[in-house]
């Protein structure tokens, strides 16, 4: 895939680590208590508990990866320098460039094929002549 | 079967026009020219000069500096670390105020539209690299074309040369 799908791509991929890691925590995050006033809330079973403490650190760490293959991406970007003009300079010379190269082989490809009519023409007299030396008379 | 088969419109009756086409290629008309601007189709309108809207005509705030020249390495690099900082803030939000997420979470749809857009922009200077590549590569193919055409033209001058003169050392 090429470099500007690839960072497009990162970009997504970014996007949805970052919604994922949001959605995983609000959905299992234990409950929290906000007020003096309410008792304090039941906590769950240790084990979901210790799980749940590991994904912060699991997806933040996919996040910062993301971002730094996002950046290793944009440097090998091979923007050679900038300026369309520069890029349609190019273009310009190197069509022109083209155009002489091809006058050159349509005028080798002229002269050549020349060369093989005659070359066929010598080779059709020289098979009549061989075959009329053996004509068995 | 007959009532499918007349429930379709009949064709267009503009092939009457082509009747002498074979004998007379001027006596019928000639295509209609490309079209350019916008143009109508099936109720909707397209447009045939397709350019990248730019970040304010979607209603966009444009985050990196407009300009001729943009250093784009540098502006990818700076709004990555931008969409970081503010993912943070998000998540700092939601520990401390979640009520005021909305405010957040439109700062980093925005830097996620800005950093789209720019890549975007980019592709027109790969279309314009991708053609400069091609014609480098046709030329380098031409010229090899050109050189094996004159080397073997050569190697048949010269085996014709050598031809005749066997066949005159034969003749009597």
């Amino acid at each position: 895939m090429d470099i500007i799908s690839q960072l497009q791509e990162q970009v997504n991929t970014i996007a949805a680590l970052a919604f994922n890691s949001f959605g995983t925590l609000q959905r299992d995050a234990p409950p929290v208590q906000l007020s003096p006033n309410y008792p304090e809330p039941v906590a769950k079973s240790t084990e979901d508990v210790i799980n749940v403490a590991e994904h912060p650190k699991i997806m933040s760490a996919a996040l910062v990866k993301a971002a730094k293959q996002f950046d290793l991406l944009v440097s090998a970007l091979p923007l050679s320098e900038g300026g369309e003009e520069a890029q349609l300079k190019q273009i310009a010379e190197l069509q022109a460039e083209n155009e002489a190269v091809g006058q050159e082989l349509q005028k080798q490809l002229e002269a050549a094929e020349e060369e093989l009519k005659r070359v066929r023409e010598l080779f059709n007299q020289a098979a009549d002549n061989c075959l009329n030396l053996k004509k068995p008379d | 079967m007959a009532a499918t088969s007349s429930s379709y419109p009949p064709p267009p009756p503009y092939y009457k026009l082509y009747k002498d086409y074979l004998e007379d290629p001027e006596s019928a008309p000639k295509p209609p020219p490309p079209i350019e601007g916008s143009y109508q189709l099936y109720g909707a309108t397209y447009t045939t000069d397709d350019v990248l809207p730019s970040l304010e005509d979607q209603g966009v705030r444009q985050l990196y500096p407009k300009g001729p020249n943009i250093d784009f390495k540098k502006e990818l690099r700076s709004l990555n670390r931008e969409l970081q900082l503010h993912i943070l803030e998000l998540a700092d939000v939601l520990v401390e105020r979640p009520s005021q997420y909305a405010r957040r979470v439109e700062d980093v749809s925005l830097i996620f539209k800005n950093l789209h857009h720019l890549l975007n922009s980019l592709r027109p200077h790969q279309a314009r690299a991708t053609l400069i590549h091609i014609l480098e590569l046709q030329i380098q193919r031409r010229k090899q074309a050109v050189e094996d055409i004159k080397r073997r033209r050569e190697v048949a001058q010269r085996l014709l040369k050598e031809s005749l003169q066997i066949s005159d050392g034969r003749l009597p």
